[in-house]
C-alpha cells in the first residue's frame, strides 16, 4: 500500500469523527542548505487525537514549531479552522491551538497557580489603567482567572500543589502543569511534545488518561512522543516522519505492521545521515 | 576633494582608535558573551600608564626610544587591570542572569574612573602627555592634505597589531584554543582546554590593544584625563556593533567605518545639525539604526538574540 | 511536600533553661558592664562627640550603647526561656553575637576618635573602657554559645493588635531616627550613629527578627502601608520649618519617584534601561520651556497640570521610541541602545541653542530662573504655618513630590499584582514560552518603557521647579546609572527597596560631606560588591532572589512557604 493511498484512507476516517481543525499542507523548514521538514501535510479534526512519531531528528518538533508560528515555515501553509494562520506564536493562540515543550519551559519561579494564570492572558483583557483604577469588572475577571486556573489544576491533578513554585514540583507534575497552562488559553488543538519523556510507566498511564480526558472535553490532541505502546494505545492515527519526510500516516494498527517504520527505527543502512540530521536540527 | 580627502585621513585615524579598542570589546564577547562595559576605562588606565612611565623613569626624555618603554608601560598597567577585574568581579558572575555583570561592569566603569582621579597625582584636571620626537612634530603636508605624525603612528599601531593579532589566533594553540572555546566552552573544556586562562587571555589581549590605543590617543590629544574612557568606550563599542560582535576583524573595519562616517559627518552635514557637536550624535543614531536593523554588524556575527 | 516544610510550633525547652551555662552569665556581666559604663563619663573633653562627659546623664552616644545592652538583655532572657510566646521566634546566640561586635567596634571607634580628636588617649575616662571591656565580654560570650535550632518565625502567631503595634512601633523608631539621624552637623556622631544603627539591623536580622517581621508585613500591608505614608508625611513636622534638611528630604523624594519609575521597566519588566535619566530630563526641560522663565522658548503657558501631562506624555513619547527596539534586541543590546538614546538626550539639549540647531534649550546654560509652583493662591515658594509649625519652601515640594509618590507606588503594586504583572514576570521567566502561551511579549516590554517614562516625565516637570533651572548637566549617564544602583542596592521590584536604596544613595552623600570626594568611588565599589554578594539587594522580592539565585533550595522552599502562607493566614495547613 502506498503512503498515499493510506493517506485517502486516513482522510475517509476523519470525515467522520468531526469537523477539520487544523489543516498542515506542504508544510517546509530548510536551514540554510538543510531542509528539516519537507512537504509534510497534516489534518487534524475535533476531538482526534494524532501521534507524531520518528527517529530523533526526524524534523518532530521543528514540525511543531512550524504549526506554533515559533518559525515561519519556508514553505507551505497553516490553516485553523478555515483561516490560514500567521506565523507568530501569540496569533496562533489566540485562534486557538496551544502546546507544550519538549524540554518543560515552565515559569520556573512562579507558582503553579500562576502559571496557569498567565495561560489565560490571551482570553482576558485587563489593560492598565483598569489594572491600576481595579474597578468591579477588573476584579471578577481576576476572580475568574484564578477560578479557571484551580480549575484546570484540579483537572490535571494539580489542586494541592497550587501555590509550590513550579521549579519545586516533581518532573511528572511538571510535565502536567504545562499541560493545565496550555489548556489555560482555552484552546481547540493542543500539541504535546513527549509528554511522557522521562516519566515512570505508573506516570506514563496517568499521562494517557490525561490525554483521554482532554480529548472528551472536545478538543483535538497532537502528540510527539518516543514511547510506542504509549502511542499506539493512545492514537487514533499516526503520522510517521523520517528525515523531515512522511514516512507513513495511518491507523496505529496500520503504521505499527508497517515495514518502512521499523527500518527507520531499528536498522538503516544510513544512519549516519540521520545523525548529522539530528546534530543540526539541535543547534537551530 | 582635497577637503575629502583630509577628513578620510582624519577618519581613519580616529577609525584606527576605535577599532584597536573594539577588538578588546569583541574579543572578550566572542568569548564569554559579556559587554565588558568597562574596557574604555581599561584604554583610559592605559594612557595613564605610559604617562606614569615617562614621569617615573623619563621625565623630560623626548627621544623616540622612550615610545617602546611607555607602549610597554601602558600595556602592563591595562593588561593588569583588566586580568584583575576579569578574576575578581567578572568570574563569579559567569552564571549569573546577565544583569548582574553589566551592573558590575557600570560599577567598575565608576570605581576606574575615581580610583585614577583621586589617586594619580593631578588627575582631576586634565594631564599633560610627554611630546616625543618623530612622532609629534610638525606635520607633513602631502599635496593639499595636512599628515599628523602621530596620525601615522595611530594607524601604524593598528595594521601591526592586527598582522600580530592574526598570527596569534591563527598560528597559535592558545589562539585555537580561543576559536575552539568561543565556539562551545563546555565541549572546549571536555578536549582539555583551560577555559579560564583562555578567558583571561581574552581580556588580556583586548587590553593590550587598548593601552596602546590609551598610547596613541594621549600622543594624537597631547593630553589625556581621567574620563575620556567612557566616550571612547561608547565609541568602540559602536564600532564592535558596527562590525560584528565577535568577529575581531569586524571590529577593525567597524571601527574605520565609524571613524570616516563621523569625519564626514562633521565636514559634509550641512545646515545647523552639521559640525562637530552633533558628530556623537550621529555616532550613536548609527549605533541604533545598526543594533536595530542589523544587529549582527557588517561583517556578520554570532547570533544575538540573547536575553 | 508542602507539609514538610512548616515546623509545627511547639513550645520549645529553651536552650538555656534548666541551668543557665557559663556563656550565658559571661554575656549577663558584659551587658551589665555595657550598661552600667554607658552611665559614667566617657572623656575629660565636653566638645567632640556631643559631650559625653557628664556621669549619671548619658549623651545620645552613651544611649546608643544602653539599646545595645538593653537589647542584649532582653535575648538573654530569651534565652532563659521567657516569653515563650515568642521564644521560637529569634535566634539569640547569634542575635548576640552581632550585638556584641557592634558595641566593640562602635566603642574602639570611639576611644578612636577621642584619641584623634581630643587630642590624645589620656582624655578618655574610665566609663569607656568599662564598656568596651563589657563589649568584649559579650563577644567572648557569645562566640561558644551554640546556635538554636528551632527558630521558625513563620509558626510565631501574635494578635493582630499586637503585630500592628510592633509595626507602629517600627515605623515610630524610623521617624525618630530619620529626623535625629538628618539633625547631625557632627559627621563623626553621624557615622557612629549610622555604625549603631546598621549593627543593632544585623543582630536583629541574624537573630531572625526580619523573617517575622517580613511575615506580618505581608499579613498587614495596608497598615505598614498606611503607616509608611504617616510616617512620611509627618516628617517635615519634626524638622521646625529648617530648609536645610527638607531640601535633601525633597531630592530624595524625586530620586525615589524617578527610581520607582525605573523600577517598572527593570525590576518588573526585567529591561535594563542605562538611558532612563533622559525621561526626566524630558520632562523637566518640557515643563522649564513652557513656564514663565525669561529663557523658555515655548509662548504657550498653560496651567501646571496641563504642562505637567504634556511633560508626562512627551516623555512616554520618547519612551515608546526608545523602547521600539525592544522588537528586535534584547539584553545587552538593549541595555547599550538605551545608553545611546540617553547620550543623544544630552548632547541634543546642550546643542540646541540657535547655533546648531533651532534654539529651544539654550545650549549648555540651560533654562534659568524657572519660577516657583502656584496652585491658585498657594504659592509653594513661601513659607507656611501649621498647628504652630513652620513649613518651608521645600516642606511644600515635598508634600507634593509624596503625593506623586504614593501614586507611583500605587500604579507599581497594583500593576504587579495584574494580568500585566504576571506577563512580565513570564517574559523574565522565558520570553519565548511567554510568547507561546499568548502573552503580548511586545507589547508589554514597549508598555513598561513608556509607562516608566511617562511617570518620570511628571516628577521632572515638578523638578524644573523645585531647582529653579534646568541643565544638560543635571542629565547625564552617571545619574542613570545611580538610579539603576538604587533599585539594585534596595531590591529589585519591590517598592520597599526602592525606597531604601534611594534613600541611602542620596543621604549618605549629602551627610557625610567629609567623605564627599570618594562618593562615587564607593558607588562604583558597592554596584560590583552588591552584585557579587547580594545581587538581589536589601530588601529583595523573593522571586528575584530566586532569579539571582537558581541553585538555592533553601530560599526556594522560603519563598514557596511565603505564598503558602500568604494564602492559609492562619497556617491551617498540617
Amino acid at each position: 500500500m502506498s503512503a498515499a493511498a493510506i493517506h485517502d484512507d486516513a482522510a475517509m476516517a476523519q470525515a467522520s469523527s468531526g469537523a477539520v481543525v487544523l489543516q498542515a499542507t506542504g508544510v517546509t523548514m530548510r536551514f540554510g542548505g538543510l531542509t528539516a521538514v519537507n512537504n509534510v501535510n497534516l489534518t487534524v479534526s475535533e476531538g482526534e487525537i494524532v501521534g507524531l512519531i520518528g527517529p530523533n531528528g526526524a524534523g518532530k518538533t521543528t514540525f511543531f514549531n512550524c504549526l506554533t508560528g515559533m518559525y515561519k515555515p519556508t514553505e507551505g501553509q497553516v490553516t485553523f479552522q478555515g483561516t490560514v494562520l500567521p506565523p507568530k506564536p501569540r496569533a496562533v493562540v489566540q485562534a486557538g491551538m496551544a502546546r507544550t515543550f519538549q524540554n518543560i519551559r515552565l515559569f520556573a519561579n512562579m507558582t503553579a497557580l500562576e502559571n496557569v494564570m498567565v495561560g489565560r492572558y490571551c482570553r482576558t483583557s485587563a489593560m492598565a489603567l483598569t489594572s491600576i483604577l481595579r474597578g468591579p469588572k477588573y476584579r471578577h475577571e481576576e476572580e475568574a482567572t484564578r477560578e479557571r486556573a484551580k480549575q484546570l489544576l484540579d483537572f490535571v491533578g494539580l489542586s494541592n500543589t497550587a501555590e509550590h513554585l513550579a521549579r519545586n514540583l516533581p518532573y511528572g507534575d511538571q510535565r502536567r502543569l504545562e499541560i493545565a497552562r496550555a489548556l489555560a488559553t482555552d484552546p481547540k488543538l493542543i500539541l504535546l511534545d513527549e509528554p511522557t519523556a522521562g516519566m515512570n510507566p505508573k506516570e506514563t498511564e496517568q499521562a494517557k488518561e490525561l490525554i483521554f480526558r482532554i480529548r472528551d472535553l472536545g478538543l483535538a490532541v497532537v502528540v510527539i512522543e518516543h514511547d510506542m505502546r504509549f502511542i499506539f494505545s493512545l492514537c487514533d492515527r499516526v503520522l510517521c516522519l523520517v528525515r523531515g519526510e512522511t514516512l507513513v500516516e495511518g491507523s496505529p494498527v496500520e503504521v505499527q505492521r508497517d515495514p518502512r517504520v521499523i527500518e527507520a527505527y531499528i536498522g538503516t543502512p544510513d544512519e549516519d545521515e540521520v545523525d548529522d540530521e539530528a546534530a543540526k536540527e539541535e543547534h537551530s | 576633494m582635497d577637503l575629502f580627502l583630509q577628513q578620510l585621513l582624519n577618519g581613519l585615524t580616529l577609525g584606527s582608535l576605535y577599532a584597536l579598542i573594539a577588538v578588546g570589546y569583541t574579543v572578550v564577547y566572542g568569548i564569554v558573551q559579556l559587554i565588558n562595559f568597562a574596557h574604555g576605562e581599561v584604554f583610559m588606565i592605559g594612557a595613564f600608564g605610559a604617562l606614569a612611565t615617562w614621569t617615573v623613569l623619563f621625565k623630560g626624555q623626548t627621544g623616540l626610544w622612550v615610545l617602546p618603554f611607555m607602549v610597554l608601560g601602558a600595556v602592563l598597567v591595562s593588561v593588569l587591570v583588566a586580568v584583575v577585574m576579569e578574576r575578581v568581579a567578572y568570574r563569579p558572575l559567569r552564571h549569573a542572569p546577565r544583569l548582574a555583570p553589566l551592573i558590575t561592569a557600570i560599577g567598575i566603569s565608576v570605581f576606574l574612573q575615581e580610583a585614577v582621579r583621586l589617586w594619580y597625582p593631578g588627575a582631576k584636571s586634565a594631564l599633560p602627555f610627554p611630546q616625543i620626537d618623530l612622532v609629534t612634530g610638525a606635520a607633513f603636508q602631502v599635496g593639499g592634505i595636512t599628515v599628523r605624525r602621530s596620525a601615522l603612528f595611530v594607524i601604524g599601531s593598528l595594521v601591526v597589531c592586527a598582522v600580530v593579532l592574526w598570527f596569534f589566533i591563527n598560528r597559535t594553540k592558545m589562539g585555537r584554543g580561543m576559536l575552539a572555546v568561543s565556539q562551545d566552552p563546555d565541549t572546549a573544556r571536555l578536549m582539555g582546554i583551560n577555559v579560564d586562562r583562555i578567558i583571561m587571555v581574552a581580556f588580556a589581549i583586548g587590553a593590550a590593544l587598548a593601552g596602546i590605543a590609551g598610547v596613541a590617543q594621549g600622543l594624537q590629544n597631547s593630553n589625556i584625563d581621567f574620563y575620556m574612557g567612557f566616550l571612547a568606550g561608547l565609541k568602540a563599542f559602536t564600532a564592535a556593533v558596527l562590525g560584528g560582535i565577535g568577529n575581531i576583524y569586524g571590529a577593525v573595519v567597524g571601527g574605520l567605518v565609524l571613524g570616516i562616517v563621523e569625519a564626514m559627518a562633521v565636514q559634509f552635514i550641512p545646515g545647523t545639525f552639521g559640525g562637530s557637536p552633533w558628530k556623537d550624535v550621529w555616532a550613536f543614531a548609527l549605533l541604533i539604526i545598526v543594533l536595530v536593523f542589523r544587529p549582527q554588524g557588517i561583517m556578520g556575527a554570532r547570533v544575538v538574540d540573547r536575553a | 511536600m508542602s507539609t514538610q516544610l512548616r515546623r509545627s510550633p511547639d513550645p520549645k525547652a529553651s536552650v538555656d533553661s534548666a541551668a543557665p551555662s557559663m556563656q550565658w552569665w559571661l554575656v549577663l556581666a558584659g551587658t551589665v558592664l555595657l550598661i552600667a559604663g554607658s552611665f559614667l563619663s566617657w572623656s575629660f573633653t565636653p566638645a567632640i562627640l556631643g559631650n559625653v562627659t557628664i556621669t549619671g546623664l548619658p549623651a545620645p552616644l552613651q544611649i546608643f550603647t544602653i539599646v545595645i545592652g538593653v537589647l542584649g538583655l532582653f535575648l538573654l532572657l530569651l534565652r532563659m526561656g521567657r516569653f515563650h510566646h515568642i521564644s521560637t521566634l529569634l535566634d539569640s546566640a547569634r542575635g548576640l553575637r552581632a550585638l556584641g561586635v557592634t558595641a566593640t567596634a562602635y566603642l574602639v571607634l570611639v576611644v578612636l576618635v577621642i584619641a584623634l580628636q581630643a587630642p590624645g588617649l589620656a582624655n578618655a575616662d574610665p566609663g569607656v573602657f568599662v564598656c568596651l571591656v563589657g563589649a568584649g565580654l559579650m563577644v567572648a560570650g557569645s562566640l561558644r554559645m551554640p546556635s538554636d535550632p528551632t527558630v521558625d518565625p513563620i509558626s510565631v502567631h501574635l494578635p493582630s493588635w499586637a503585630e500592628i503595634l510592633v509595626i507602629v512601633a517600627l515605623m515610630a523608631l524610623v521617624l525618630f531616627g530619620a529626623a535625629y539621624a538628618l539633625g547631625q552637623e557632627d559627621g563623626t556622631v553621624f557615622s557612629l550613629f549610622l555604625l549603631f544603627l546598621s549593627g543593632v539591623v544585623v543582630a536583629l536580622q541574624r537573630a531572625g527578627l526580619f523573617g517575622w517581621i517580613g511575615v506580618i508585613a505581608a499579613r498587614n500591608r495596608r497598615v505598614i502601608t498606611l503607616g509608611a505614608f504617616v510616617v512620611a508625611f509627618l516628617f517635615p513636622l519634626t524638622q521646625d520649618g529648617s530648609d536645610a534638611n527638607m531640601s535633601i528630604a525633597t531630592q530624595v523624594l524625586i530620586f525615589a519617584t524617578t527610581a520607582l519609575g525605573l523600577n517598572i521597566v527593570v525590576g518588573l519588566a526585567g529591561l535594563l534601561d542605562l538611558g532612563y535619566i533622559a525621561f526626566l530630563g524630558a520632562g523637566a526641560y518640557v515643563s522649564a520651556m513652557m513656564s514663565h522663565s525669561a529663557f523658555a522658548n515655548i509662548g504657550w503657558k498653560p496651567p501646571f497640570l496641563v504642562v505637567v501631562l504634556i511633560a508626562a506624555t512627551v516623555s512616554s513619547v520618547l519612551g515608546l521610541i526608545i523602547g521600539s527596539p525592544t522588537l528586535r534586541v534584547s539584553g545587552d543590546y538593549l541595555a547599550i541602545v538605551t545608553l545611546a538614546f540617553g547620550e543623544i538626550f544630552r548632547l541634543t539639549v546642550n546643542n540646541l541653542d540657535g547655533n546648531n540647531g533651532p534654539d529651544l534649550t539654550n545650549g549648555p546654560n540651560g533654562i534659568p530662573g524657572v519660577p516657583e509652583l502656584e496652585f491658585g493662591s498657594f504659592k509653594f515658594g513661601d513659607t507656611h504655618e501649621i498647628f504652630g509649625i513652620t513649613l518651608g519652601r521645600f516642606a511644600n515640594y515635598y508634600f507634593l513630590l509624596l503625593v506623586v509618590a504614593a501614586l507611583i507606588i500605587t500604579i507599581f503594586t497594583r500593576l504587579n499584582n495584574s494580568r500585566i504583572g504576571r506577563g512580565w514576570i513570564a517574559i523574565r521567566e522565558d520570553e519565548k514560552a511567554a510568547e507561546a502561551m499568548g502573552v503580548n511579549v511586545f507589547g508589554l516590554k514597549l508598555f513598561a518603557f513608556a509607562g516608566g517614562a511617562f511617570l518620570a516625565g511628571m516628577a521632572g516637570s515638578i523638578k524644573a521647579h523645585q531647582d529653579v533651572s534646568v541643565t544638560p548637566d543635571q542629565y547625564i549617564f552617571l545619574e542613570s546609572a545611580f538610579l539603576l544602583a538604587a533599585i539594585v542596592l534596595g531590591g529589585m521590584g519591590t517598592v520597599a527597596g526602592v525606597l531604601v536604596g534611594a534613600t541611602v544613595l542620596k543621604l549618605l552623600p549629602e551627610k557625610l560631606r567629609f567623605v564627599a570626594d570618594y562618593r562615587l568611588l564607593t558607588f562604583g565599589l558597592l554596584l560590583v560588591l552588591m552584585m557579587r554578594f547580594r545581587p538581589e539587594g536589601l530588601v529583595p522580592s523573593g522571586r528575584r532572589a530566586l532569579e539571582f539565585h537558581e541553585d538555592d533550595e533553601r530560599l526556594a522552599a522560603k519563598v514557596e512557604e511565603s505564598h503558602i502562607e500568604k494564602v492559609t493566614p492562619t497556617g491551617g495547613r498540617t
